[in-house]
């Protein structure tokens, strides 16, 4: 860990007001050595005139994050809400490790930002103490001003020049929870008014000076290059200036999106493909070798007792195979970038959620040192972990390199976000499980197989942490089993992967949910009360890098559960389902799923959830990443991307059937706080509601889903 | 080549591109109103919806013949200051996450409520039927039109 003395310094000089500069202490996992420099990346700049400037490293894309960092700080430091104004930070010096994902922006920055609005609160009240010649403690603040003992009243503000002269305090106090006015408190996000009024800018309404317009011609088939084209097919359409050459297709390069658009129709006609290594592949094939994959051999995440043994000795043993298809983001903006080039720099301008990634590899792109280009992080029109990867501002550099001139906008179309994502794969999972003679789980076994998202990452490295990461939701079962293993069998794909809302839990949480509903029919017992029995009194408990509190999954259970009416009597053809997580050992979330089968299809009509993720820095953002986060995952349910001949089937929306709002059921979040320190809200939900809905289904019709999606002939 | 006459947001523009052009692109790229989002091309996520003549259309399927002659209200358009009733309910519900599907769910909203004030949750799902969002604010979208329905508060 950073020591403390390097956590936070003063960075003004005369004349800039009080700047304090903050090093966010990064999770540090293990193996890795903690950075002992000082490298701030959080700035809190104080002005003259009252107002403050927070620059965070932290990426809005939804997820609220632009509210939630300045509220903590606001509480701390007593400011007046509506004087912070937050930037997103630019990468560079400053900035070395920018990356918003993972459900961690709040809990990472929780702590450092009230330690350094505490230490800039108590050096305004000893600028003020000094100025008034009174003691420290007779000194109070209280929305931007300090207040003296005889009724002195002097404003942040004018405080700050002095306040930046005196020592940094070594053990500023924090608040207790009791006196917050701001956190806890439901706050509506600071830029609303800006999206109403379609003034909010998102990657796509850049416009510069003289700015023209892109569209790639890309192989369907992912990896395929052109080999014969006519470029003077293109150059024909009105509009239409270049075509070039990049590594991922042809650009066309037009005065507008639309000539680009039509340039690239046209060019298509005229063009062959050199299809590459994945031409051949299918979902069909996949499948197949996933299955063999079943039995073959695994890298163990998690083995207790001897599981094998255990399941021989059982005297009832129940198996089953899960199987969960691709996804795609499916963002609602698509991808794209502004590129301006000149001859000693260059300017990009893209919504990214890894922001130093994006300047390194489009400076590369360039022939540029990474401090030769700037970066402005524009609105994302949605991440969900899409906007991790830099494939998009890297083609715009390549793009902005190959036809020259001015500014370029790289802009994807909806056909280009289905086919040349970065997928969730599929995985298949086979579950067993043994119990004894007093109906009690004496062996549990989960095989995941499918491909690894984190090779696919680390550009077809394998990482030591491959098959941890890869059962994620399925290696940190919680429910005590005296024999178990969870286990990763690897099946290598051609197509690109990456991260997406919910990871590897959402298949794996799938499987491992429902699975334990199929045993607790078997045995004819509630599943409520098999999951409390299971879970059992243990309080702490590890599983390899994770920690988790079952206590705290109980409580968000048996909250869940009562809130829903868990046991009362349903109408005819209803029924109640349920899941539980504890994510990354870190959050905790259950949900209660009430479903019925009207005309052959599934209607939901609401979802339960109890969350505990510690203390909520703002409920309003917090519900709506539960709301969010429940219909991203009951998306899931219904949605898949297919292959054949190495194209994806879908093309659009109207082939991924994403929830819309007549299909959204009611919402109902309840918070426990189980914690002091807050863990994180984005991710956690989105594993479980599928799940829960599933093992409504089964309650309500008696069918038992495995295979996803749910498609209307499995109703049937 | 022709010039083709837009009244848009009450102004008039004559802009020069071809007849095809979706108006969603005039829109964008030859007036600067990026308001108006590009979701999908495909007429099948509402992110470009407009008003044409008081009815909401998308964009992204309407051509610049169809709309000319027209009036086009465009979100910049809805008021002058974020005060139309849909947009204060917008706000008061905290209805947006991402922020990008909102304008076209917005000017959709603006679209029901003028022809049905009172809306049932049928005739809300109806209108809705062609918007994604991804982010998942359908919850708050229903509770901000009735909101709005039940006039600003
Ligand atoms: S962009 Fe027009 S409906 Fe999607
Ligand atoms: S608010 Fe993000 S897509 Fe709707």
């Amino acid at each position: 860990m950073t020591s403390r003395r390097d956590f936070l310094r003063v960075m003004g000089g005369t004349g800039t007001g009080l700047v304090l500069g903050l090093c966010l202490e990064p999770r540090v996992r293990a193996g890795e050595v903690a950075k002992t420099e000082f490298h701030p990346n959080v700035f809190l700049a104080l002005r003259r005139d009252g107002t403050v400037r927070l620059t965070v490293p932290k990426t809005e894309m939804g997820q609220g994050v632009r509210t939630a960092l300045p509220l903590v700080l606001a509480e701390e430091m007593d400011l007046d809400w509506a004087r912070i104004e937050v930037v997103n930070a630019q990468p560079g010096p400053d900035f070395k490790s920018m990356q918003t994902g993972g459900s961690t922006s709040v809990s990472s920055t929780w702590l450092p930002l009230r330690r350094a609005g505490a230490t800039a609160r108590e050096m305004l009240k000893a600028a003020a103490a000094a100025q008034w010649k009174v003691g420290l403690e007779q000194c109070r603040t209280g929305n931007g001003f300090v207040l003296g003992p005889a009724g002195q009243k002097v404003g942040y503000g004018d405080l700050a020049e002095d306040a930046a002269k005196q020592p940094v305090p070594k053990d500023p106090p924090l608040k207790k929870a009791a006196d917050y006015r701001l956190v806890g408190k439901p706050t509506l996000r600071f830029d609303g008014k800006a999206i109403v009024t379609g003034k909010a800018i998102f990657g796509l309404d850049v416009r510069r000076p003289g700015q023209r317009y892109a569209a790639l011609l890309r192989c369907p088939v992912p990896g395929g290059q052109p080999r014969t084209w006519d470029a003077a097919k293109a150059m024909a359409v009105r509009g239409v200036q270049a075509v070039v050459q990049v590594p991922s297709g042809l650009a066309v390069v037009a005065s507008s999106t639309w000539a680009a658009f039509k340039g690239r129709d046209a060019l298509a006609a005229t063009t062959s493909w050199d299809e590459g290594a994945a031409k051949d592949f299918s979902t069909a094939g996949l499948e197949a070798r996933m299955r063999t994959a079943l039995t073959g051999p695994a890298e163990e995440a998690r083995k207790e007792g001897d599981p094998e043994q255990a399941l021989e000795a059982a005297s009832r043993r129940i198996e089953a195979d899960y199987s969960f298809p691709y996804q795609a983001h499916a963002t609602v903006e698509p991808m794209n970038a502004v590129v301006q080039l000149g001859s000693e720099s260059a300017e990009l301008w893209t919504g990214t959620q890894s922001p130093n990634h994006a300047q390194e590899q489009a400076a590369e792109a360039l022939g540029f040192k990474p401090e030769q280009l700037k970066l402005n992080v524009a609105l994302l029109g949605g991440g969900f972990g899409r906007r991790l990867g830099t494939d998009f501002s890297t083609e715009a550099a390549q793009v902005a390199k190959a036809a020259g001139g001015g500014p370029i906008q790289v802009v994807w179309d909806r056909e280009d976000e289905f086919r040349h994502d970065l997928y969730h794969p599929a995985t298949l999972h086979r579950l067993q499980a043994g119990l004894d003679a007093k109906g009690a789980l004496s062996a549990w076994t989960h095989r995941v197989a499918g491909p690894a998202i984190l090779r696919s990452w680390l550009s077809g490295q394998k990482s030591p942490a491959q098959a941890s990461v890869e059962t994620n939701g399925a290696a940190d079962n919680p429910y005590a089993i005296p024999a178990m293993r969870v286990d990763f069998a690897e099946v290598e794909v051609p197509t690109p992967l990456g991260w997406w809302r919910g990871i590897e839990i959402v298949p794996n949480v799938f499987a491992r949910e429902c699975f334990l509903d199929e045993i607790a029919h078997a045995q004819g017992r509630d599943p409520l009360q098999v999951r409390l029995e299971f879970l059992g009194d243990r309080g702490l408990v590890k599983f390899g890098q994770d920690e988790a509190d079952l206590r705290r999954l109980k409580k968000v259970l048996q909250v869940a559960a009562e809130k829903a009416g868990w046991g009362r009597k349903l109408p005819a053809g209803h029924g109640l389902g349920l899941a539980c997580h504890a994510y990354d050992g870190r959050s905790y979330a259950a949900q209660v799923a009430e479903v019925s089968v009207v005309k052959g299809r599934l209607k939901v009509h609401k979802i339960t959830c109890a969350v505990d993720c510690g203390p909520v820095v703002n409920p309003a953002g917090l519900q709506a990443q539960v709301e969010g986060g429940i219909v991203f995952g009951l998306s899931a349910l219904f949605t898949q991307i297919t292959w054949e001949k190495g194209r994806t089937v879908q093309t659009g929306y109207l082939d991924f059937p994403l929830l819309r709002l007549a299909d959204t059921p009611v919402i109902e979040t309840h918070v426990v706080v189980g914690s002091d320190t807050p863990t994180g809200i984005g991710e956690p939900p989105v594993p479980l509601p599928i799940p829960a809905v599933l093992n409504a289904l089964f309650a309500a019709t008696g069918k038992r889903i495995r295979t996803l999606p749910l498609l209307p002939e499995s109703l049937a | 080549m022709t010039t083709h006459q837009l009244n848009v947001n009450g102004r008039n523009h004559s802009v020069d591109v071809d007849a095809d052009t979706p108006l969603l692109w005039v829109l964008r790229d030859t007036l600067g109103l990026t308001g108006t989002k590009f979701g999908c091309g495909q007429g099948v996520c509402g992110a470009c919806t407009v008003h044409l003549g008081g009815k909401a259309v998308k964009a992204c399927q309407t051509s610049l013949q169809e709309a000319a002659g027209h009036a086009i209200t465009t979100v910049e358009g809805l008021s002058k200051d974020g005060s139309h009733p849909v947009q204060k309910a917008w706000l008061a519900e905290d209805v947006a996450q991402c922020g990008y599907c909102q304008p076209g769910m917005i000017m959709s909203a603006a679209a029901l409520l003028h022809h049905k004030p009172h809306p049932t949750d049928y005739d809300i799902d109806a209108a809705f039927a062609d918007h994604v969002c991804r982010c998942g604010t359908y919850p708050r979208v229903r509770s901000a039109v009735k909101r709005a329905a039940g006039g600003a508060k």
